[in-house]
């Protein structure tokens, strides 16, 4: 009976395409728009895994850099620098602001380094010095490309003029992008000297991040210490709940114009094969062998549609990351998860009117020509 | 046990009731042997449809019984009624009604699969009956491919697949031409003969009198006319018994198309006693 669901599928190809297009189309809304979303997760916490360290210091309470703030008093480097199984403490000053290039303004992390920073610096530069010094900045390369500007050229950060002297590559996202100033250029311009927002921590060889992150915690006050991981994680967290729900509406719509195109597309394959169903029901087919031709039918063509979503996808991921764009799509483990999973609700439901329709069906019609 | 493939004992079969109650069928008998043909005509609206219906398990009697090999099947349960339909019974429609996205071969072996065989063997099955029924290369064609012919031989090969012992024909001429339609029709009489599997057959067409052992004739509701075929032994002719050449031999009763065929007969069985002493 299998057999016999895809041959009914392949049989009318013009039906076929209808079906498994209008599938693709509607499960590569939800792939696309999870991969758009993996994607600015990933590249929002990139600055946090690139920097080098392997645990991060904040001021109490504060877990992350998006939409967040941190300010410790300068001593609390070498407090931490005092804690065993600690390499090596480098402080960075952060603030969320904009790099103003003529009248477009980019939403920026400006970090502000210390001279010779040993981390937290530009990982990947494709143009210019990785280090500021005062007066300068190091940008990201699509935002100076998208601006028209180039090494040498002129931003505004903080309200003072920055003369570009890197471009840096994968520090831009769909949310916002990295700056890097000098430290004390930041602190000039910030008017808060003796203070730092973040240190990054490097431990020791043989040493478990987590543990020293324990002690870190456990003897300095007023601060909140975690993992690098941990950090991203929380960075992660906070772009996911401000997008849950968008995501979901927007899975909900492609769920149910999924759900739609099957249902209508399996009821009407069924409604014209009305009469063969009526002659395997004379012939002797039970209803529950029916009910697996029309479900196997439904199933099929979901699959078909989902594996072409993901084709496109996936090429669609290609394209984006040729394109240069702020943006890269990524199709999580998770995701297909999820999405094969409404594919498989979406066949059961498009099955269930024309089920339906067989019940009533009734065999001795064969004989009376209908 | 019965030696009946089919006993049906006085159904009636009615449509709504009240003022508006129809009777369909009304107080039929009839037995069919194994291997015999058995024919209904009649005029449109008779009863010939329903009747077919009722036998084949596909619509319950209102009244009466149906007993297939001395099984009651008219009282069985609705749940039970495909696995009967598709263990006991082959089908053959006037309008073959194959699955248009399955090949012939598919087309024969599914009715097996849907029986539980397995889908290697439905096959093996499958494409034996079809090579006997002369489709050797066709049983790649999808239905659309092949003529009206080779669908009815397609049609008969899946009635035959699992073996059943009542065949159930529905006007299976009715789309053939008269050469097409004859050539099947003496195709169902050497099954049923060779294999003794009965069969039914419901049709307008009177050529087919010719190969059935009775034919019986449907209208208002009831069988109103019993015309008895016999086969004439010397030309193998089929012929209506009461208009046939009437010959008590041996104390066998025999029926020929023409006395020259009974003087033949016979001459013959005259010549085979000698031939072997029991006549001097």
């Amino acid at each position: 009976m299998i057999r016999l669901a895809f041959r009914n599928l392949f049989q009318n190809k013009i039906r076929l395409v209808i079906s498994v297009g209008g599938v693709a189309l509607a499960l590569l809304l939800i792939l696309s728009l999870d991969a758009i979303f993996t994607g600015v997760e990933r590249r929002i916490t990139v600055y946090v895994k690139n920097s080098s360290a392997d645990i991060f210091v904040a001021q109490s309470g504060v877990r992350n850099l998006h939409m967040a703030s941190s300010s410790m008093p300068a001593f609390v480097r070498s407090k931490v620098k005092a804690v065993p199984g600690v390499d090596s403490v480098s402080p960075i000053q952060y603030v969320s602001n904009m790099v103003v290039i003529g009248d477009e303004r980019n939403l920026a992390y400006i970090i502000g380094l210390p001279e010779k920073a040993a981390m937290g610096g530009p990982w990947r530069v494709s143009a210019g010095r990785s280090r500021p010094d005062p007066g300068e900045a190091i940008i990201d390369r699509t935002v100076a490309k998208n601006s028209g500007i180039t090494l040498g050229d002129e931003v505004e950060i903080l309200g003072e003029e920055f003369e570009v002297v890197g471009l840096t590559e994968e520090t831009a996202s769909l949310v916002n992008s990295v700056a890097f100033i000098s430290e004390d250029d930041f602190t000039d311009l910030r008017g808060d000297p003796g203070t730092i927002s973040f240190l990054l921590v490097k431990v020791k060889d043989g040493e478990l991040p987590a543990s020293v992150a324990r002690r870190i915690q456990a003897r300095v006050r007023d601060v909140t210490v975690q993992t690098t991981g941990e950090f991203a994680n929380q960075e992660r967290k906070v772009v996911k709940d401000m997008s849950t729900d968008l995501i979901t509406i927007m899975n909900l719509i492609g769920f149910l114009i999924g759900l739609a195109v099957m249902a209508l597309t399996v009821y009407t394959a069924t409604l014209s094969r009305r009469a063969e169903y009526g002659v395997l029901k004379a012939l002797g087919a039970s209803n529950r062998q029916l009910y697996r031709t029309v479900l196997a039918q439904a199933t099929l063509s979901v699959l078909i549609g989902f594996l072409v979503g993901l084709i496109i996808t996936l090429i669609l991921s290609f394209i984006v990351d040729g394109l240069g764009l702020n943006m890269e799509l990524l199709v999580s483990g998770v995701s297909l998860v999820k999405v094969a999973g409404l594919s498989l609700i979406i066949a059961g439901f498009s099955a269930i009117l024309p089920i339906r329709q067989i019940t009533g069906l009734d065999p001795a019609a064969v004989f009376r020509g209908k | 046990m019965t030696d009946q493939t089919l006993t049906v004992n006085q159904v009636t079969k009615r449509y709504g009731s009240g003022s508006t109650e129809v009777v369909a069928v009304r107080g039929i008998s009839l037995a069919v042997a194994p291997g015999e043909i058995v024919l209904i005509m009649g005029p449109s609206g008779s009863g010939k449809t329903t009747l077919l219906s009722m036998l084949g398990a596909l619509l319950k009697p209102s009244e009466g019984e149906i007993r297939l090999n001395g099984n009651a099947i008219s009282s069985l349960d609705e749940r039970r009624l495909p696995a009967i339909r598709l263990h006991k019974f082959g089908f053959i429609f006037q309008d073959f009604n194959l699955l248009s996205a399955l090949s012939a071969l598919e087309n024969v072996a599914i009715v097996a699969e849907l029986a539980g065989v397995k889908r290697s063997v439905a096959r093996q099955k499958a494409t034996a009956l079809l090579e006997v029924l002369g489709l050797k290369d066709r049983l790649n064609f999808l239905p659309e491919q092949l003529s009206g012919g080779e669908k009815q031989r397609v049609a008969i090969a899946r009635a035959l697949i699992n073996d059943p012992a009542l065949i159930l024909a529905d006007e299976p001429t009715a789309n053939l031409d008269s050469k097409i339609g004859h050539e099947i029709m003496r195709l169902m009489r050497k099954i049923a003969k060779e294999q003794g599997r009965s069969v039914v057959i419901v049709s307008h067409d009177q050529r087919i009198k010719d190969i059935a052992d009775r034919v019986l004739w449907l209208e208002d509701g009831q069988f109103k006319e019993v015309v008895t075929m016999a086969t004439d032994p010397v030309c193998g002719m089929t012929v209506e018994r009461e208009k046939a050449v009437r010959l008590e031999w041996d104390g066998q009763v025999f029926y020929f198309c023409a006395t020259g065929c009974r003087d033949e007969f016979i001459d013959r069985d005259k010549q085979d006693k000698v031939n072997d002493g029991s006549l001097r």
